[in-house]
């Protein structure tokens, strides 16, 4: 009895006293990193937008969003932080993009892509072929951004990553409109279209009769299992009630429901370029 | 007297190399010396916990029960990791990117526990001081080894991530990537082995 007692008092005392060195060393650090860590980031800014004098910061959907003021008040640029899934872990990058919608700088704050290959994400050869980019630029992997062989995982990843972000900021920040698809004008038929989820692409099959989607199906994803179960049904459901691609994405899988909406919007801009039919209609 | 505290030092460097000789604590060896800053980051953080909790252990070696040894030697384990990495992350934080997910598993390197168990918990403090200095320096040493062979074969470069980063050939050079990543370490690895394995077979070292 009294051996045991002794054993659980050593245990404890080492365990207190480490506990208090931990505490000790912690409320000595945290501040240090913390005003380190926002230094670095201001020293970004200002890098990206020299005649910086106010930042506004926005969070969204775990994404934070600066929006930059010049002296006299204007609005001249924005800068996301926003994560993309990569090959190795999560990539966290800032994108700074000016108020005509052009990008004008970028840089990886952290990620776990593999050292030596997927890596390439972080150099200004890679990260270099975005900046001057607009918003008006496709930004298609192929058309006028490339991966690197070797690592097409995590460059591609990162490609997407960058237009999704553009997007989220030309729409939310900058005065941009998204195109409005009239679904109406739609001939009738089953379309095909492609639209970028979080890891991979989503392909839906999109049926339209008489001007109204009466049904959305997805045929091809690689999402992650558990949170594609809650966006999917749930997105094209909203879709059809709504007859509108302008619909609420919050759904706890925000990326692979923004996924499916631009599947959406990809088959039926197809269809009204009078392309990519997918005979669907012989299936049924 | 001084000579069986150098005869400490010199035994974990050369004749007890925890990477060479006793082959232990393998897993930061292969993953994190793709560079020689990471290589030498890592050896010095190691060796610093090392040099700690060999101290302390090796003070606290009668008041700690033998049931309970095991649990307080990790408790005193992590909590210097943790401290070495709230420290990193505020003073070198490039070194902190670098190490990543490596710094907290020092906590489960086999060569700390390894030490504290056959080494610290059993003889004196200075001893175990010693033998921390010696354990760590050999350490370091095989990581730097291994790091800059794997630097300058799999990038080509010298020095990399730090200010002083050289290009060792010229531009139409293309590094050997095998080296660059897990496979390559093992093979480089092997060879170091077997290397060394000759060469203390030859001297008669047991």
């Amino acid at each position: 009895m009294r051996n045991i007692l002794r054993l659980a008092l050593t245990l404890a005392v080492v365990g207190i006293v480490s506990g208090a060195l931990l505490t000790a060393v912690h409320n000595w650090t945290a501040p240090i990193i913390a005003a380190r860590e926002a230094e670095d980031y201001m020293k970004a800014l200002r890098e990206f937008f020299p005649a910086l004098s106010d930042v506004k910061t926005e969070e969204a959907e775990g994404e934070k969003y600066d929006l930059i003021y010049d002296a006299s008040g204007n609005l001249i640029g924005v800068v996301a932080t926003a994560q993309q899934q990569g090959y190795g872990g999560l990539i966290t990058f800032n994108l700074a993009v000016d108020s005509a919608g052009k990008i004008i700088g970028m840089r990886v704050i952290s990620h776990a892509e593999t050292p030596g290959i997927g890596d390439v994400v972080t150099t200004p050869d890679f990260q270099g072929q975005f900046i001057g980019k607009t918003f008006e630029d496709p930004i298609e992997i192929g058309t006028d951004v490339h991966t690197v062989s070797g690592a097409t995982v995590s460059t591609s990843a990162m490609i997407g990553a960058v237009r999704r972000t553009l997007e989220t900021i030309a729409y939310s920040y900058l005065s941009f409109e998204e195109e409005v698809i009239d679904i109406t004008a739609v001939p009738d038929g089953t379309y095909r279209g492609t639209g970028r989820g979080a890891f991979d692409n989503i392909t839906v099959e999109v049926t339209v009769e008489g001007g109204i989607i009466t049904e959305i199906k997805v045929v091809a994803q690689s999402e992650t299992p558990t949170y594609f179960a809650e966006s999917y049904p749930l997105i094209p459901e909203r879709i059809m009630a709504e007859q509108s691609l302008d619909i609420d994405t919050k759904t706890g899988a925000t990326m692979s429901a923004e996924g499916i909406v631009a599947a959406v919007r990809d088959a039926l801009q197809k269809a009204l370029e009078g392309g990519d039919e997918t005979g669907g209609e012989t299936d049924e | 007297m001084n000579n069986i505290y150098l005869r400490d030092i010199f035994r974990g460097i050369v004749t007890d190399n925890p990477t060479f000789r006793l082959v232990l604590g393998m897993c930061p060896v292969l993953a994190i010396t793709t560079f020689m800053i990471n290589g030498l980051g890592m050896g010095v953080a190691t060796a610093a916990v090392l040099i700690c909790s060999n101290v302390v252990i090796s003070s606290l070696r009668r008041f700690i029960p033998e049931q309970v040894r095991i649990p307080c030697f990790i408790v005193i384990i992590a909590s210097f990791v943790t401290i070495i990495e709230m420290l990193l992350k505020a003073f070198q934080p490039n070194l902190y990117e670098a190490l990543g997910v490596f710094i907290p598993l020092i906590v489960v390197n086999c060569i700390i526990l390894g030490r504290a168990e056959a080494f610290a918990s059993k003889q004196p403090v200075l001893r175990s001081l010693f033998d921390g200095i010696g354990i760590g320096l050999g350490f370091t040493i095989a990581l730097l080894i291994i790091s800059t062979l794997r630097e300058v074969i799999g990038s080509g470069t010298i020095l990399a991530e730090t200010a002083a980063v050289t290009q060792l050939f010229g531009p139409n050079f293309e590094p050997m990537r095998l080296f660059a990543l897990p496979p390559g370490a093992f093979i480089l690895l092997g060879l170091l082995l077997g290397g060394m394995n000759f060469i203390f077979k030859r001297l008669n070292v047991k």
